[in-house]
């Protein structure tokens, strides 16, 4: 059974958080409080050193996580622990290809399944993808496409065939937490994608507040959020101050969640 | 035996190589490798890149009999393929002409690259100067201070250069922080990228643009020698001059083909940058390879005296190269390399940069006394005038007197 095929069809929210974050035990408790409100996806995110898709917020939580010395395995153990409370929630894996190779594809398949519905593997494009699809979905997990604004509609058309899961539109050319939100252009584009599928799209990258959320919901046909360096960005507003963090984190989330 | 004929259409050099990049670059990509495959037919582009490599450049570079180099060995007739006499003072300049004549065909208007040693990033502002386009030019601040006298190059030629403080502050950072700019500013960019890494078509491209010294050297030495050479030499960061010089011998397989890598401070410690010594298999800056990484893939930071190798990664033929047994690959440390430095100076009336000094060190250690009557090319990439400063340092002469 896969999440995934539980999604609603409107007002989908995820929240991706980087594993390890800002220490260990620390993260433990980041993911409990993001589990605790229910999100409909939780995106974990597995530190890398060179995280090219990434701006400056997620590259400091990966590097803060790496420099404690976080392992791959210490991420899976910690999504295994929070899965505990898991209910309907769907877990998305989200990482880099060097990460998932260097543990071994049927390998790191092997310790995720049954856990994790979903991943998203920034640079494995569609052209580099066949083999480690099928691999996954061979054990019902499914391979998230990732549309960006450079992908024309004949492009999309053969992404998006028997995509699964959920569709992540990439709300302007350029890396994690950077962008201003082009109403217009987001909902041509998603207009596109839903020619050619039918499964959720969900918009991602610099969404950082409840107002994006409520004008993205108002301005375009999407079909949930995606909000990820926001949420790690309240921990170096909050000058690292761990508890005031958690608080913060748990009402920006359900603050999210009020329609 | 069958012709060498790689990469295949979707970039592989064997099992390596390949496109490892986001959705955003994707398209761009694909119609990179279209446009390149275009003009590389195209005889006006032909003769404009030749006009060029001739008349700017200063093509064909000598191919020079080293004697004194070679009488010190008592081994090899030693060959210097002259690179380092361009203008700009090393290869760098051959691929960034090649790659700015593209990028105006396909009508980008904004220049981007990552330079280590700075001559990358020295080739590239003197293109952009040359064409009139906007240059930005990303670089490690550790390499900032290394390279003084090339940042100063770049800014005089126009370019303007953004200091990467992330990581290792070096070479791979600088190559990060360029790519994300790449997906932020992908629809007037054109990343000019050095060496024959990243994501395909860049290490085909950038080979068959550098491969002009080969091809030249090719020719020079069936005049001088009326034969073949029996070994190449070539230092190897991301591979670009080494491709370059290899490439038109693929063929000949009497000749032997070697590729001189960092080793820092040992190939066996952790300073090193002798990927295909000390690294696995793995995927970095979009195409698998070898690279230094952990056990989980984590890339490590590479380290060498050399900015221009200071690099985690390989271009992926240079790992089709080797798996294949094509090439053999060695290491050697900064201080081989610092002594080679000195003795080419000394012997040749060459200063060499540290990159090549790296090869040079090679064919001291395992060609002296031996391999007599045999004929050695080795690729001169680049001056050393760039590296006086650090060479200076690590010799303990004071440059400010
Ligand atoms: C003179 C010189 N040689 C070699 C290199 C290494 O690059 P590659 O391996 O691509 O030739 C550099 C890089 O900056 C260089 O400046």
């Amino acid at each position: 059974m896969n999440n995934l095929d539980k999604l609603p069809s409107k007002n989908i929210l995820s929240l991706f958080m980087t594993c390890g974050f800002p220490s260990l035990s620390q993260s433990r408790k980041v993911f409990q409080t993001i589990q605790n409100n229910q999100p409909h996806i939780i995106e974990f995110g597995l530190p890398f050193s060179d995280p090219m898709a990434d701006g400056l917020v997620i590259q400091e939580a990966n590097k803060l996580a790496l420099k404690k010395g976080l392992s791959t395995n210490q991420s899976i153990n910690l999504i295994k622990s929070i899965s505990k409370n898991k209910g309907d929630t769907s877990y998305v894996i989200m990482c880099y290809i060097n990460t998932v190779i260097k543990y071994g594809v049927s390998q790191f398949i092997k310790s995720i399944k049954g856990t994790v519905d979903g991943m998203i593997i920034v640079d494995l494009p569609f052209e580099e993808e066949k083999d480690i699809r099928e691999q996954l979905e061979n054990n019902g997990i499914y391979l998230i496409k990732l549309i960006s604004p450079m992908t024309d509609s004949n492009r999309a058309k053969r992404l998006l065939h028997k995509s699964k899961g959920f569709i992540y539109y990439i709300s302007s050319t350029g890396i994690t937490g950077s962008n201003k939100l082009n109403h217009k252009e987001i909902n041509q584009n998603i207009k596109i994608i839903k020619k050619h599928s039918s499964i959720p799209v969900l918009v991602g990258f610099g969404i950082k507040s409840k107002n994006d959320v409520d004008s993205l919901s108002k301005k375009t046909l999407t079909d949930g959020v995606i909000i990820g360096s926001a949420l790690i960005q309240m921990y170096f507003d909050l000058k690292m101050n761990f508890s005031n963090y958690l608080k913060s984190l748990d009402k920006f989330i359900k603050n999210l969640k009020i329609n | 035996m069958s012709n060498y004929n790689e990469p295949n259409k979707t970039g592989r050099f064997g099992q390596f190589g390949g496109m490892y990049v986001s959705e955003t670059l994707m398209p761009l990509l694909i119609e990179l490798d279209q446009a390149y495959s275009k003009i590389k037919k195209d005889k006006n582009f032909q003769k404009e890149l030749k006009d060029l490599f001739n008349n700017y450049v200063g093509r064909p570079s000598p191919l020079f009999h080293a004697a004194n180099i070679s009488k010190y060995l008592n081994g090899p007739k030693v060959y210097f393929k002259r690179d380092e006499l361009n203008h700009t003072g090393a290869h760098k300049i051959n691929n960034c002409l090649g790659q700015i004549l593209l990028a105006k065909k396909m009508g980008k208007t904004r220049i981007i690259a990552e330079t280590g040693a700075g001559q990358h990033g020295v080739a590239t502002a003197t293109v952009c100067a040359l064409f009139g386009l906007e240059c930005h030019i990303y670089m490690g601040s550790k390499d900032i201070i290394r390279q003084k006298p090339n940042v100063f190059r770049m800014k005089l030629l126009g370019a303007n250069i953004i200091p990467v403080e992330s990581g290792s502050k070096s070479l791979k950072d600088a190559m990060n922080e360029a790519l994300r700019d790449w997906i932020k500013n992908v629809r007037d960019t054109f990343y000019i990228i050095g060496s024959t890494a990243g994501p395909h078509p860049y290490p085909k491209m950038v080979r068959d643009f550098q491969s002009i010294i080969g091809i030249e050297a090719r020719a020079q030495i069936l005049v001088q020698e009326k034969k073949l050479p029996d070994f190449l030499i070539a230092c190897v960061g991301g591979g670009s001059n080494a491709m370059g010089l290899f490439y038109p011998f693929l063929n000949d397989k009497k000749v032997s083909i070697i590729g001189v890598e960092a080793a820092g401070k040992g190939a066996k410690t952790n300073e090193t940058a002798a990927t295909m010594t000390s690294g696995t298999p793995g995927i970095l800056h979009g195409s698998y390879s070898y690279v230094l990484q952990d056990s989980d893939g984590q890339i490590k930071e590479a380290h060498s005296i050399s900015a221009g190798l200071d690099y985690p990664g390989v271009g992926p033929e240079h790992s089709h190269l080797k798996k294949s047994q094509r090439a053999k690959y060695f290491g050697i440390t900064d201080k081989e390399a610092l002594k080679a430095f000195q003795l080419c100076s000394k012997l040749e009336g060459i200063i060499p940069a540290l990159e090549p000094s790296h090869a040079l060190a090679y064919l001291f250690k395992a060609f002296k006394n031996k391999h007599k009557n045999k004929v050695v090319i080795l690729n001169l990439c680049g001056r050393g005038d760039k590296d006086l400063f650090t060479a200076a340092k690590e010799l303990g002469f004071d440059t400010d007197e």
